[in-house]
């Protein structure tokens, strides 16, 4: 392999750069943001996806996992931490509270039902909270997603 | 409520403060906890003289909350001893006949910890309180309509342009446990029929 020569696509190329290089914004919320920090710890190592660098600043993440319930207060900050983050950026929403509300989805008065009403989500991981394993599954379910992307035809040839 | 005698304390928050005005409140259960009722306009001067008497102090405040009972609001302080010694605990409760503007002394120069208590009884229930130095929401939103655990709240549609229950994703009819366990005892009776 030493003179080797590997042909790709281009959009391969990115894709695959892209998704084996997702770091996700240090960002929990609630009980969900400590399953998150156990998928990033030794045990089940999130780096071996290549997502374990957690980013404390929104303008070095690529990925969100919103991790926890979102109160009507926290929604506002949600969305300015998402509009900080640079593109290309993405959501996984991590639980039934940011899915859909949880439990507080009928008679909560002070939670949105799901975050979704507030800023784009790529994944939603289902589980109350989800256990590890799950949220390694979404994570790959995006790869996957990222993995499909069409990146320079979306973007530079329009009608394609 | 713990290791207290409550017709003593009773009779000692009467003899020290005039017009306290002291009752106790039994409960009508062993489970319960017995407190006791006290005049809201004395509630500084039995916090000082509960925390700083010699027969049966309290040197620690655990908790302040409201209850709302429609014709008038009640607020509720916890107070205890920290001592391996002489440990006990106290329920005291005020009154609040009006219902609309509730107010009550702050009693956050006796106890500090009373601060955050305060203002959290005051964001949840609107109880004011007099010369608290910064009385304003702690956990809602400073822009935040109503006072939630109002047994007459009424939850907002919309906060800041967000829609809190948004059509497509609510379900009530089917999601309504009384509504469904109503339908089923009606199905069951015309089937009798």
């Amino acid at each position: 392999m030493q003179d080797g020569v590997v042909l790709t696509t281009v959009d391969d190329f990115l894709n695959w750069g892209r998704k084996n290089s997702l770091w996700p914004m240090t960002f929990g919320l609630a009980c969900c943001a400590i399953e998150m920090m156990a998928t990033g710890a030794a045990k089940y190592d999130l780096e071996r996806f290549g997502c374990g660098a957690f980013m404390a600043t929104p303008r070095r993440s690529d990925m969100m996992i919103v991790a926890g319930t979102v109160t009507l207060k926290m929604a506002s900050r949600v969305k300015t931490l998402y509009e900080q983050m640079a593109e290309p950026k993405y959501v996984i929403s991590m639980g039934s509270c940011s899915n859909k509300g949880g439990p507080y989805w009928q008679h909560g008065y002070h939670v949105l039902n799901g975050v979704d009403e507030v800023i784009p989500v790529d994944v939603y991981v289902p589980g109350c909270p989800p256990r590890p394993e799950s949220l390694i599954e979404g994570v790959m379910t995006l790869q996957k997603k990222i993995a499909n992307e069409r990146l320079l035809r979306n973007k530079w040839v329009k009608h394609a | 409520m713990h290791n207290v005698d409550l017709n003593q304390l009773a009779s000692l928050i009467n003899k020290n403060i005039p017009g306290a005005n002291a009752v106790v409140n039994v409960a009508p259960d062993a489970k319960l906890d017995s407190s006791i009722n006290i005049e809201a306009s004395h509630i500084t001067k039995t916090a000082q003289w509960l925390r700083s008497n010699t027969e049966l102090p309290f040197n620690a405040l655990q908790a302040i909350t409201g209850i709302d009972w429609m014709e008038s609001m009640e607020v509720c302080y916890i107070f205890a001893n920290f001592d391996v010694n002489a440990s006990r605990e106290l329920i005291l409760k005020v009154r609040l006949t009006d219902r609309v503007d509730p107010k009550v002394d702050s009693i956050m120069k006796v106890y500090p910890a009373a601060d955050w208590q305060e203002r959290e009884v005051y964001d949840m229930f609107g109880i004011k309180f007099n010369n608290h130095k910064d009385l304003r929401r702690i956990l809602c939103p400073d822009d935040w309509q109503g006072w939630p655990l109002r047994k007459d709240y009424v939850a907002a549609k919309y906060y800041n342009g967000i829609e809190i229950y948004p059509e497509a994703k609510m379900n009530f009819e089917d999601r309504d446990f009384i509504v469904r366990q109503a339908m089923i005892k009606k199905a069951q009776e015309t089937k009798a029929q």
